[in-house]
């Protein structure tokens, strides 16, 4: 068959081929375009930027003078470090949502009922749990109603109000607002772990303890790693909300990130220049824990 | 498989110096899991109980702390143009959404089955565009889509979030039409429906579920945005309602139980979307892991 047939539609094959290729090309074009027009130029403009004194509308090349300027202003370290400390929140915004994930999983009587609870909170906007965490936080709010209920009447806090507590009290905002995601993660983990496992282990005498520790956490380990990139990824990227509601990065700069920053500088203050300069610092941030994502992708591929 | 293991274990049990005990103690276990449970639940449930109840009260109500009243609820729209901006906040989804279809499709169509030189390349940048957060290139962005004046209408936002939900969109595509048979598509060819035929009557149809995942995540994600809406949609008659409550929240002069009235408004058509379409949100999450 494939004596008779191949050479004479060859000329023709080559042409379909053709056409298959630029059919695609023609097909992939309106993404290429969308993506690279929004996202592509913008940070080529970014790094053209950095270099000038920029106020939206004129633009002065200045040099290497604006990254000089940067990185003597305290207003980047604090916001730099303000991510950093934050990154404490991490291990609690993976650690809850694990336990949580390992009790659902014991598939107590109404289960189903209580993990579509637990992952209610995550179709909230961050706008409204930021409103909702500014009430629990408040002089007047629940967290104060709480500590007068245990008895220490003495004690009232304002965490928002000072410097001292206010980014703890987006750290754990922040924590309550991973636990639905992440246990929606681990949760999946689970389920795709096979049952036969922990049965067999238990009958060999193993304890909950020592099958959690060698058989569950070693087959999640994977979906913690990529709930560990996500929540890092949001924790540089999408506190905006929380904190646009919550503090508007005060008390002074004490709950000012970066991504917050580049906000107050190019919008609060009007220097483009210089929030486009921050704007690539976040960028290498979150690209070298992008490419630590895209290697966990592509190692399953 | 339960009964089969069922017999080792009673043996055990039956040697174990306390027989009556082991069982006992697992439904006690049991008891201290269910109230655990609970606790976790109402910790979840704690933003859903401050909104209702705070917005039943009226504002002095609210500042004395005690009482109830429709009050918030009856001012409601007077306090926030909440039906103006739910309707924007429909379209500005509705329309991104739309477009991160038809845009994403295609594209996908394209990086699966009619590959072409460079392709493996430009799917790469395209799905790294995946981690780059709007804030950093969030100045250039704004100044280029003001100076194309889009910034007036919906347009401007409608795309600055298609542009930033196409790169998943087109990797789920992709990684989803790997899955469609090379001979669906030869035959299409062959029966003269051409290439978009084969697309729109032959691949699509059979991407419902990836469809819905890829909606279902976007709509969440654009619905519950407030960066975007706040500063590529200058008109405040076009404002979306997550933008609306925030600019209302941070300016402190509003009253508290109206916004939380208002709050309640804006999480439902997210909590309705996600309580109908879990399963698309879980198979989106985990996508490129759990396969």
């Amino acid at each position: 068959m494939s004596l008779i047939s191949a050479p004479v539609p060859r000329v023709r094959r080559m042409t379909l081929r053709r056409r298959r290729q630029l059919a695609g090309f023609l097909f992939a074009l309106p993404a290429i375009a969308l993506v690279v027009g929004f996202i592509g130029v913008p940070i080529g403009q970014a790094v053209y930027y950095s270099f000038t004194q920029w106020n939206g509308l004129t633009s002065k090349w200045i040099g290497t003078s604006t990254w000089t300027q940067a990185f003597h202003n305290s207003n980047l370290w604090t916001a730099l470090q303000n991510n950093a400390l934050l990154l404490l929140a991490v291990p609690f915004a993976l650690g809850l949502p694990l336990c949580i994930a390992a009790l659902l999983h014991q598939r107590v009587a109404g289960w189903r009922i209580f993990r579509s609870i637990y992952f209610l909170p995550t179709a909230i906007s961050w706008v409204v749990l930021g409103l909702v965490a500014e009430r629990f936080f408040a002089y007047q709010g629940t967290l104060n109603s709480i500590i007068h209920a245990l008895g220490l009447s003495s004690v009232t806090t304002n965490m928002l109000g000072y410097e001292s507590t206010a980014l703890s009290a987006l750290g754990i905002t922040f924590v309550f607002t991973m636990i639905g995601t992440n246990t929606m993660l681990f949760l999946t983990g689970l389920a795709t772990l096979d049952p036969t496992l922990e049965e067999a282990a238990r009958i060999d005498g193993a304890s909950r303890w020592q099958i959690f520790r060698s058989i569950t956490l070693p087959h999640l380990s994977r979906f913690i790693q990529l709930a560990f990139v996500m929540t890092v990824i949001a924790l540089f990227s999408a506190l905006f909300s929380l904190i646009f509601v919550m503090t508007g990065g005060g008390p002074g700069y004490a709950t000012t990130t970066m991504e917050f920053l580049i906000y107050q500088t190019g919008f609060n203050q009007g220097d483009f220049g210089t929030a486009a300069l921050y704007g690539l610092i976040l960028f290498v941030l979150t690209g070298i824990v992008g490419v630590v994502q895209l290697r966990l992708i592509g190692s399953n591929e | 498989m339960t009964t089969l293991l069922t017999p080792p274990n009673d043996t055990e049990r039956a040697e174990a110096p306390a027989p009556l005990s082991r069982p006992a103690k697992r439904k006690f276990g049991r008891w201290v899991l269910f109230v655990v449970m609970v606790a976790v639940a109402v910790v979840m449930l704690y933003p859903f109980w401050v909104m209702i109840v705070t917005s039943l009260k009226s504002e002095a109500q609210f500042l004395s702390g005690g009482g109830f009243s429709w009050l918030s609820w009856k001012s409601l729209s007077a306090t926030i143009p909440i039906g103006q901006e739910v309707l924007s906040s429909t379209i500005v989804c509705s329309a991104s959404i739309l477009i991160i279809l038809l845009v994403g499709l295609p594209a996908g169509f394209a990086f699966s089955k009619l590959r072409f030189r460079t392709s493996t390349a430009v799917f790469l940048v395209i799905v790294s565009a995946m981690m780059v957060p709007l804030q950093a290139i969030l100045m250039p962005e704004f100044v280029n889509v003001t100076r194309l004046g889009l910034t007036g209408g919906y347009a401007g936002a409608v795309l600055v979030y298609a542009a930033l939900g196409t790169p998943f969109s087109v990797f789920l595509f992709t990684t989803y039409f790997r899955g469609v048979p090379d001979e669906l598509i030869e035959a299409g060819i062959v029966d003269g429906l051409g290439y978009v035929g084969v697309m729109w009557r032959l691949v699509v149809p059979m991407a419902v579920p990836a469809i819905a995942t890829v909606t279902v995540l976007q709509f969440i994600q654009i619905w519950d945005d407030l960066l975007v809406g706040l500063l590529f949609i200058q008109n405040t008659s076009e404002r979306p309602i997550t933008v609306g409550l925030a600019v209302l929240a941070a300016g402190r002069t509003t009253s508290i139980p109206a916004l939380m009235a208002g709050s309640l408004i804006s999480a439902l058509p997210a909590m309705l979307v996600y309580l109908g379409f879990q399963r698309y949100l879980v198979k989106g999450l985990t996508m490129g892991i759990d396969r």
